[in-house]
Order: C-alpha cells, then structure tokens, then sequence
C-alpha cells in the first residue's frame, strides 16, 4: 500500500533538556483515517504540528505525499513544499476574521496555488455547499457560531486538495450541541473522500466508529497503535494506562 | 484693562488666519511620523536583532523627555555642531522634530494593532503554504488598520496640539501670531483666549470625527 506519512526519528525539545517527543517513527497508508488518543500534555498537538512544521522538529525527518524534510537540514522553501502537502483544522478555527467564509476558502487558492479568482470560487462554493455552509457564504466569522466556523475550517482545509488531513482536537472548543454537526462532516469525509486523515481527539467513540487506525500516545510516545477493535475494544490486552485512559474520558 | 469683544472679534481672524500653517504642520509631520512609525513597528514585530533594541531606546527617550526640550535641543543645540541643522528653515526643523517624536508613539499604536492578530490565524494561513509576506499583507495589516486607526487618530490630535511648538522658533502660526499681537496691544487675556478657542474647536471636530472612524473600525468585518 502506497505511503503517505513517513516519520523517521522524530524528537522535539523546547527547551533543550524535556523531550516532548522522543525519537517518534511512524507510517500512515494512503487512505488510512488515523485517530491519535492520549492524555493532556503527551504530545498529540505536536507531533501533528511536526508534520507541517508548524512546530520545527528537533530531529528527525518527515515526509509527507513527496516532500521529504529534515530537521538537520532544511529550507524555508522546503518547509513551504511540504506544507503544500497537507491542510490542518484547528481546535480553534482559527478561520482568517478579515476574511468570508468564500474567502477564507477562496484565500489559499488564489495566494498559493495560483488558481483564478473565478476557479478558485468555484471550489469554495462546491466545497461550502459540500459542509452545508453555502447560505452562510458571505458572513464574517464573528457572526458564525463555533459550529459553523469550524465547518469552514474544514472547507478551506480540503480545498487544497491536500495528500493529508490534520485535525487537531477540532471539536474540544466547542458547545456540547455543536459538536455533532462538525464530527458528522468529518465522518462524512472519512466515508466518501479518498483521503488520508492524522486526528487528534477525545471523542473516543467517535474514533472508534471513524478511524481505521488508532494510536495511542504516552509521554511524547506512541504506546500503542493498533485497530479499533484492539485498542479500544480490548485496551486491557495492549497496556492498563490504556485502559485506565479509556475509562477516565469514557465517563 | 476690560475685556474688549470688539477687539476680539478683531483680532480673531488675524489669529485664524494662521491655521493653514498649524494645519500644515500637522498635516505634513502626520505623513512622515505614519510612515516612520510603521517601519519601526514592523522591525519590531520581527524582531529584528540590533535595531530592535536601539529603537527601545529610542523610543524611551523619546517618551521620557518632554517635545519642548526636544525642539531645543535640536533647534538651537544640534545646531553648534551640525551645519545641516544650522542651516535648516526653522519650519523644517518644527516639522522634523514632530515626525520623529510623534513616530515613537505611532510605532506604539501600529506593533499593538499588528500583536492584537492572534497566532492562530497566522499558523492556519502558514498551514496551507502561504508565505511570510502573504500572511502580513493579506492576514495581518488587513485587520490591524481597524485595530490602529482610532490609537493613530488620536495621535494625530496630540500632533495637532504639539505643532504650537513652532511659535518657539520664531513661526507664525496661531500661538505665534498671538504672542505677536498680544506683545504689541497688552491684551494677553483676548489673544491668549482666541488661540485656545482655535485650537478647542479643531480638537472637537477632529474628536467628531475620530469617534465616527472608531464606529466605522468596529463594524468592519461583520
Ligand atoms: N511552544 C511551547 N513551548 C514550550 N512547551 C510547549 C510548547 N508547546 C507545547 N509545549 C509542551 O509540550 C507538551 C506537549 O504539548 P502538546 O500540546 O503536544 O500536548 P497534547 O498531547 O496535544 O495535549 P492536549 O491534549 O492538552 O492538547 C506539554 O507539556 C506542553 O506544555
Ligand atoms: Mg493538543
């Protein structure tokens, strides 16, 4: 099966002494809907921010689709290529406030892949329509609830047409009642796109039903990676931390 | 000596007549201090080594020294040493002394606008590849006007104000043409009354109409 994530020794240090990460390897196939579990703290965020250099690796190498960078050696340019490679969503949106919601989709289209003004409209109102935020084309994101914000995010995340997908916790800042409508626009994703998904989350069941692949990490490692069915099903086989995680976010 | 409406209806446009050159003054040190200002916001918000921290400095001591003593030392101190300065027409010298005082709280208002984009936004625009420049001027600056224009507004009026420095080398403008004619009638209270009317009306109109551009700033993006 095709590779599409390839992660080769991969630390990070903030301050020099504290490995966040320590010395992580990891493949992910094409197609592969990969959920990341793990308590607060344990590095999720950051190993997902490595994979775009949006936190810069201490070492070890990334590629992601056909960019390959390293820690040792790398160039802005290459940084650029390689984030050209994936799109992430946001625990908090992060959507661009002086933009609409067409435009925050339209904006990358247009800045980095060139497209014309009236290509790149064309992806964001298929892709809008595709999240069920078309009638909210033209709002500012100080008037979208959390919901349709984060909606948004993953419109302008997939109109890219990234290798990969990176979510980061992208309903833990939402109101309970919202969280449905963005985990069913991710499930719907997961179901009909050919595409390769990294997702950060505490929505177990969620993972459970979405991911192909879990990975469940500890201590800026990954303790355990297996199923659905093996990790979450039967976490007391793999490690009792597991389990003990399992039942702490399960209540 | 009774207070004389007759001689303060008379004398009044003497004094108005003099705004053009205040309003100039202020115009023209509102450009440069803009400009000024902005480059030295930028070099700090990307910290750029060495320069960062002169203009620190720069700026403390600007803020830390009143724009009076400023206008000496520059005028008539500088002077004894530097030709460029002896030869300047003293309103170059108001004009330039207001820029680079006015640039450090300019400098102030811009790097607080530009902070108030959240990282958030920068790493979602970075995420898909754009790049540094991208991110500033598409990103950032875009949302940052909103936030800096009322601060810079009021800048403005502080600038407005501090022009009446001029009169100390010698230029008539309002306060200069006050000293003048009070000097030759002995009616201080009339003049002195006239120039602070001057300068009350302006600010007012210039407050109405920073109030309508804060309006305006908070709606856009809604
Ligand atoms: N910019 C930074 N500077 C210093 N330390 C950081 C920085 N970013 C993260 N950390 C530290 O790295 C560790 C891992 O953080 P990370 O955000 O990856 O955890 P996480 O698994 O995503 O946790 P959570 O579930 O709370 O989001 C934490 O201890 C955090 O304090
Ligand atoms: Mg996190």
């Amino acid at each position: 099966m095709e590779s599409m994530v390839e992660v080769r020794g991969l630390s990070k240090t903030f301050d020099g002494s504290t490995y966040i990460l320590k010395d992580i390897d990891l493949n992910v196939a094409k197609n592969e809907v990969v959920a990341i579990l793990g308590p607060s703290g344990t590095g999720k965020s950051t190993l997902l921010r490595c994979l775009n250099y949006l936190c810069e690796p201490t070492a070890g190498s990334v590629r992601v689709g056909s960019v390959t960078v390293d820690a040792a050696r790398h160039t802005g340019s290459q940084v650029r290529l390689l984030r050209r490679q994936s799109a992430m969503v946001f625990q908090s949106y992060n959507l661009f406030k002086n933009k609409t919601a067409r435009e925050n989709v339209m904006e990358a289209l247009v800045t980095v892949q060139k497209k014309s003004k009236a290509e790149a409209e064309s992806i964001a109102l298929r892709l809008l329509e595709k999240v069920g935020m078309l009638d909210r084309k033209d709002y500012y994101p100080s008037k979208m609830s959390g919901g349709q914000q984060q909606r948004v995010g993953i419109a302008r995340a997939l109109a890219v047409n990234p290798n990969v997908l990176l979510f980061d916790e992208p309903t833990s800042a939402l109101d309970p009642e919202l969280v449905g409508e963005v985990l069913n626009t991710i499930r719907q994703l997961a179901e009909e796109e050919t595409s390769t998904m990294l997702l950060v989350t505490h929505e177990v069941r969620f993972a459970r039903n979405v991911a192909s692949r879990i990975l469940f990490m500890e201590d800026g490692h990954i303790a355990a990676d297996g199923t659905p069915e093996q990790i979450i099903d039967n976490p007391g086989s793999v490690s009792p931390r597991l389990q003990q995680f399992l039942n702490f976010v399960s209540k | 000596m009774k207070f004389s409406w007759e001689y303060f209806f008379g004398t009044f446009p003497l004094i108005a007549e003099k705004l053009p050159v205040t309003l100039s003054l202020t115009v023209i040190s509102a450009g440069f201090s803009l400009a000024l200002g902005t480059v030295m916001a930028l070099v700090n918000y990307y910290r750029v080594p060495v320069l960062t921290q002169f203009l620190k400095a720069w700026s403390s001591f600007i803020r830390g020294t009143p724009a009076v003593t400023q206008m000496f030392f520059f005028y008539y101190g500088l002077a004894t040493v530097s030709a460029l300065v002896l030869n300047m027409s003293p309103l170059v010298a108001v004009a330039v002394v207001m820029s680079l005082n006015m640039s450090a709280f300019v400098a102030e208002s811009v790097r607080a606008a530009l902070l108030s984009v959240d990282d958030g936004q920068k790493e979602a625009a970075l995420s898909l590849g754009m790049s540094n420049f991208q991110v500033i001027t598409r990103i950032v600056i875009p949302q940052a006007v909103r936030i800096a224009l009322p601060p810079l507004f009021n800048d403005i009026i502080n600038l407005f104000k501090m022009s009446s420095l001029a009169f100390l080398v010698g230029i008539r403008d309002v306060m200069g043409a006050s000293k003048i004619e009070s000097a030759a009638s002995f009616r201080f209270f009339e003049c002195y009354a006239i120039v602070m009317l001057i300068y009350w009306f302006c600010t007012i109109v210039l407050t109405f109409l920073q109030r309508r551009l804060e309006k305006r700033c908070s709606a856009i993006y809604e």
